[in-house]
């Protein structure tokens, strides 16, 4: 804890000798601005010896989401019960204006079919003798079965990994192939971490440096959410670098913009494919904060 | 009082002017009129309407008429004040009152009969439903309190790192509220999909208070 208390102390002595400067006019500002720079230098040096004691590389990563843009199709009980509950709301209901009218037509025309029959009892009911209810009926499905709607499922689509319109019933996380160490691994985007800058700063950094363009995304909030921490090995270790702590952030998808490049190493997977593609460890890791629901 | 013994005092004067000629009267008159300018009591007819006494009798009530005039005014103010006190008429909520259409007689439906197969069965797959539904309900709050663990974690690790970035990371985002998304909807979005145009007349009822 001794590290960021000097630290502390140090920033709070430069701003006084920043603020003094300022205040100071003609030679004696020279002088204080010398001074100054002395000062700064010496907090580099000391921020620089803060970090670098502390033994692992800070990356950050970014989860980026895309929310389901369909409902999904029911389970058999969630079926079962939707039919039961349709059939018991019906009988619990009142007959409406269209039912009325439907009965009142059937009625009529039993009345019209009988042998003594007299016109003149029948009330003048005009348009609704006309065009009676069921032709309404009929004239409405003509209407439906012209409209066609997309297809829900569509399984050439659903394939083809690196589109976005695949399992539109699920929500995808996008995963990149990037180079960790020597070989290449597939992984959530991530970079390291440069002085300077936040946490949420670097993880819209490794978003914006992937080959697809125009992917613009929210990302939900300052904290990470998730934490992985390896060990490089042991031929690897340094006296500075034990290992790594990658750092994960959330983001959700709000415009996918132009299509990437085919070659790109980018996928978008569901949940259920990820252990697929990631190790086993750094997917225990990642499991935790991807919600399934 | 005056109106009436100068009525008097004219009579008098004629009957005893009356064999006498006109002129005479008139002079008589005249004469008087030069009188009337020195005493009131003798004024002639002409100057009957305008004479002082007359004229004095109106301007009796001065002070007390407006006075009266203002506490009338006031009592008139205060009953319209009390009137006007009375509460607001509440607006009606239309979903709370049972239109008329419903309690009519004639659209009900006739009850069917279930068989007893039938009213088992629906009792039974609402048992399964509440079990399913309690599954799905613990397997949400089981999946956000682990994302919950995960997220402390990582702050836990972030501080033993840098204080600085983990101050960062505590801050909260001024840009991320109002957040909205729409949901997901039964059939994909069809692209290049022109709607037909409609209209409609709005007839919701707005009330003002």
């Amino acid at each position: 804890m001794a590290a960021p208390c000097r630290r502390m102390a140090s920033r709070s002595l430069l701003q006084f000798l920043s603020c003094f400067s300022r205040t100071a006019v003609g030679n004696a500002g020279f002088r204080q601005f010398s001074s100054t720079s002395v000062c700064r230098a010496t907090l580099m040096t000391q921020s620089v010896t803060a970090r670098a004691r502390s033994p692992w590389t800070l990356m950050a990563a970014v989860c980026l989401q895309r929310f389901p843009v369909i409902s999904a199709d029911c389970t058999p009980i969630e079926q079962q019960f939707r039919q039961m509950m349709r059939q018991m709301e019906l009988e619990k209901s009142l007959l409406s204006d269209h039912e009325l009218r439907l009965l009142e037509d059937a009625e009529r025309m039993s009345r019209k079919q009988a042998d003594d029959y007299d016109s003149d009892e029948d009330d003048d009911l005009g348009d609704q003798e006309i065009v009676l209810a069921q032709d309404l009926e009929d004239s409405w499905e003509q209407k439906l079965k012209s409209f066609q709607p997309t297809p829900r499922v569509t399984a050439d689509t659903d394939e083809d990994l690196t589109s976005l319109e695949r399992c539109l019933a699920d929500s995808l996380f996008l995963l990149a192939e990037q180079q960790v160490g020597e070989g290449k691994l597939w992984l959530l985007p991530q970079t390291r971490w440069q002085d300077g800058e936040t946490l949420r700063q670097t993880a819209e950094r490794a978003l914006a440096s992937l080959p697809a363009a125009g992917l613009k995304a929210t990302f939900l909030g300052n904290a990470p959410c998730g934490v992985y921490k390896y060990k490089l090995p042991k031929a690897a270790r340094t006296e500075s670098t034990v290992g790594t702590k990658v750092f994960f952030f959330k983001a959700v998808l709000s415009d996918s913009g132009p299509p990437a490049a085919p070659n790109a190493p980018l996928l978008w997977a569901k949940k259920s494919e990820l252990q697929r593609y990631l190790k086993p460890s750094y997917m225990m890791a990642v499991d935790r904060f991807i919600l399934g629901l | 009082m005056s109106a009436a013994l100068s009525r008097c005092l004219c009579r008098v004067l004629s009957r005893q002017t009356a064999p006498s000629s006109r002129s005479s009267f008139y002079s008589f008159l005249l004469g008087e009129h030069h009188h009337a300018v020195q005493s009131p009591w003798f004024a002639p007819v002409r100057t009957l309407k305008t004479s002082a006494p007359l004229r004095a009798e109106p301007k009796k009530k001065k002070k007390v008429d407006p006075r009266r005039e203002q506490m009338l005014k006031e009592r008139m103010r205060k009953k319209l004040k009390k009137l006007e006190k009375v509460a607001p008429e509440f607006i009606p909520i239309e979903d709370l009152i049972t239109p008329a259409k419903c309690l009519d007689e004639t659209r009900e439906r006739s009850a069917p009969r279930l068989s007893f197969e039938e009213s088992e069965g629906r009792a039974l797959l609402l048992k399964e439903w509440c079990r399913y539904k309690q599954e799905q309900h613990m397997a949400e709050v089981q999946a956000v309190e682990l994302s919950l663990e995960a997220q402390r974690e990582a702050l836990e690790e972030l501080k033993l790192e840098s204080e600085e970035l983990y101050q960062a990371a505590l801050k909260p985002d001024p840009l991320l509220f109002p957040f909205t998304h729409d949901g997901p909807v039964y059939t994909p979005p069809k692209s290049k999909y022109e709607a037909p145009d409609g209209k409609y007349n709005n007839i919701t009822k707005v009330y003002t208070q």
